[in-house]
């Protein structure tokens, strides 16, 4: 068992307010995700949940039971830090067994426990090796090793990949998931990597400003934003944003040196929000080459683009042009790309374009 | 090879040693005089050169100032008072060092309300001068009831060392990341148990260091040793300072050396053997874990 109720959080540091009014609801086995840029208070919620940190005010309730006051060890809680925090003198066996140690719990028990931990995460011959003579993917598996020896309640991951090369990070990446696959633990993970969000969470949490924004799961986040704050932060290359004027519910778009008349599945939401100028919200991968396969329906439009800069990324390759002088990228196929240039043509598929009102940054809808 | 170390050889480099060479001689030759003059009797003294190497050499110097030279009215030589010096020292020391360790540990990790406050207050005692504080401490000293004893002059070392390791633990630690201490914290370690089982196994070279700059500056004090000690219980560089300014018929020069050379000995045996830490725990870096 493992939820956690986050009930009204609150975190001053002095004056300065890290986190407002906090309230989440994790259940027992769930990855949930806290995502945002530096400094928004994601790592101090965390450390608020594991009890490094006073509670300015509100409450933390792990499986029914109020645990604000409880010293750190009294939670039942594991955590896994972004600079691994294995204690240098000691070796890799004796790390994983410490909290165990701590606890008083027989050699014998430890001995079977580190076992078992050590098979799971394939660090069973680097056990007599100390910290220092690891790699860092070698020191992220005794972290998370370490973790495991407890069986917590809860696992807290503090950007747990980000010391990590990019290639070892993807393989990292797959194995926490498989991880969480088999032992069916609650996680609460924090990362500033939108992709490793995307990739791993049952849902997730996109704080700002000390503030959440949007709990949803990997889907809604990424189709369904609440702010332009959120639609930009999740996906790479990220949406693009065009200022729009309205005519007659369609959006007016100038494009390699002709206008054109967007059509876009939210027309109510104009028609209420009174606007007369909006921001149209569109991702890369909407706006390819014309593909003869696609529907024939209200929402496929064929443009004219003119591609200032071309940046292949094997898979694909990303088209940079402007729309209503508002930088686009577009996602084009590699062979496109190749032939990509001034006057190309666009297909642009609005059916999951969405807007926002360009002076708060809200959705309309 | 040959060629490697000829094309290795330069003006400025040679220019370099010599200089060093020439100030290492400056340094090292009172050190000469005081060690061949205590080899060598009291007529080769008065006739030869200062410089001259001993043509008969002796140890009747050593003998007579470890064990009969007389220091005032007692002729006992230097033993009883280097002993007196290893029994304020070594307690002293030990004491200090593991004070100022655990000050350390908790103004490094476990911050409290006014405890940079405190910890500017403890700074403070490394710049107060010893003269300062002879009367009240005596004063103290008297309340107590160890005044003139062994106990008081530890006491008294203690309070003052206490700013100085202190200053030297909390920087130490300061550098060691605080994640450690959440990581334990975590696992179930308390305040003890997380200084017990990853702060002292981290901390060699800061002892090591701490250890000999508190073993130099308590064997060498002689301001409290003479202010706070009574007859028997002087430490050696007061009994030193009694030796040579007690003549009976001539100065003794080669007593007087040898006298000074075995005052100066521990000191100098500390830094030998420990030195090499005393450098590196000087300038070691953040831990990587």
């Amino acid at each position: 068992m493992g939820s956690i109720s986050l009930n009204g959080i609150k975190k001053s540091f002095g004056e300065t307010e890290v986190l407002k009014d906090i309230n989440l609801d994790i259940k027992d086995g769930e990855f949930l995700i806290l995502i945002g840029p530096s400094g928004c208070g994601k790592s101090t919620l965390m450390n608020l949940i594991a009890g490094l940190e006073d509670l300015t005010g509100g409450e933390i309730v792990i499986d029914g039971k109020d645990v604000s006051e409880e010293s750190p060890k009294d939670r039942d809680i594991a955590m896994v830090f972004q600079s691994y925090a294995l204690y240098p003198t000691m070796n890799v066996a004796r790390n994983i067994c410490f909290g165990l140690e701590m606890s008083k719990m027989p050699k014998e028990e430890q001995e079977v426990i580190l076992k078992k931990v050590s098979t799971l995460l394939q660090i069973d011959h680097l056990l007599d090796r100390k910290p220092g003579q690891l790699s860092g993917g070698q020191r992220q598996r005794v972290a998370m090793g370490r973790a495991l020896a407890r069986s917590p309640k809860v696992f807290l991951f503090d950007e747990p990949l980000s010391n990590l090369d990019a290639k070892l990070r993807v393989e990292m990446r797959t194995e926490i998931k498989k991880l969480h696959k088999r032992i069916a633990t609650t996680i609460v993970y924090v990362t500033h990597d939108q992709i490793e969000a995307m990739t791993l969470a049952d849902r997730i949490a996109v704080l700002k400003d000390g503030e959440l924004q949007q709990v949803g799961t990997p889907y809604e986040i990424y189709n369904d934003p609440v702010s332009h704050f959120v639609a930009d932060f999740m996906g790479s290359p990220g949406m693009n944003f065009i200022e729009c004027i309205v005519k007659d519910e369609n959006l007016i778009i100038e494009s390699g040196g002709q206008k054109y008349e967007l059509s876009i599945p939210c027309k109510e939401a104009i028609n209420n929000s009174k606007l007369d100028v909006v921001m149209l919200g569109i991702r890369p991968e909407m706006l390819t080459e014309i593909q003869p396969s696609a529907a024939k329906n209200a929402y496929i439009h064929q443009i004219k683009f003119d591609v200032d800069v071309l940046e292949p990324m094997g898979a694909d390759t990303i088209a940079i042009g402007q729309w209503n002088d508002n930088e686009v990228m577009a996602r084009l196929s590699p062979e496109s790309g190749n032939i990509a240039g001034k006057g190309f043509d666009l297909q642009v598929d609005t059916s999951k374009a969405i807007l926002f009102d360009p002076n708060s940054g809200l959705r309309i809808k | 090879m040959n060629n490697y170390k000829l094309s290795n050889f330069n003006f400025g480099r040679a220019f370099i040693y010599l200089i060093l060479i020439f100030f290492a001689l400056i340094y090292l030759a009172p050190l000469y005089v005081m060690f061949t003059t205590s080899l060598k009797d009291i007529e080769e003294i008065r006739s030869g050169n200062l410089m001259a190497l001993p043509l008969d050499p002796t140890l009747y110097a050593w003998k007579k100032a470890w064990s009969s030279a007389c220091t005032g009215s007692e002729c006992q030589g230097l033993a009883p008072y280097f002993w007196n010096s290893v029994r304020i020292v070594v307690p002293a020391v030990i004491i200090s060092t593991v004070v100022g360790a655990f000050n350390g540990y908790a103004l490094a990790k476990w911050k409290f309300k006014g405890s940079e406050l405190l910890f500017g207050a403890l700074l403070f005692g490394c710049f107060i001068p010893f003269q300062v504080i002879l009367l009240p401490m005596a004063k103290l000293l008297g309340e107590l009831g160890l005044a003139n004893t062994v106990t008081g002059l530890v006491l008294v070392h203690v309070i003052y060392g206490v700013a100085f390791t202190t200053l030297f633990f909390r920087n130490y630690y300061v550098g060691i990341p605080t994640e450690l201490v959440k990581a334990a914290k975590l696992d179930g370690a308390g305040f003890l148990s997380i200084f017990r089982h990853i702060f002292i196994p981290l901390s060699t070279p800061i002892f090591v260091v701490t250890i000999i700059w508190q073993f130099t500056q308590i064997w060498n004090d002689f301001l409290f040793g003479v202010v706070y000690s009574g007859s028997g219980t002087q430490p050696i560089t007061v009994a030193l300072n009694n030796l040579v300014n007690t003549s009976v018929g001539g100065k003794e020069y080669n007593v007087d050396m040898a006298a000074a050379i075995i005052a100066a000995m521990p000191t100098l045996v500390v830094y030998v053997i420990a030195g090499k830490y005393f450098v590196k725990g000087l300038t070691a870096g953040a831990v990587k874990g």
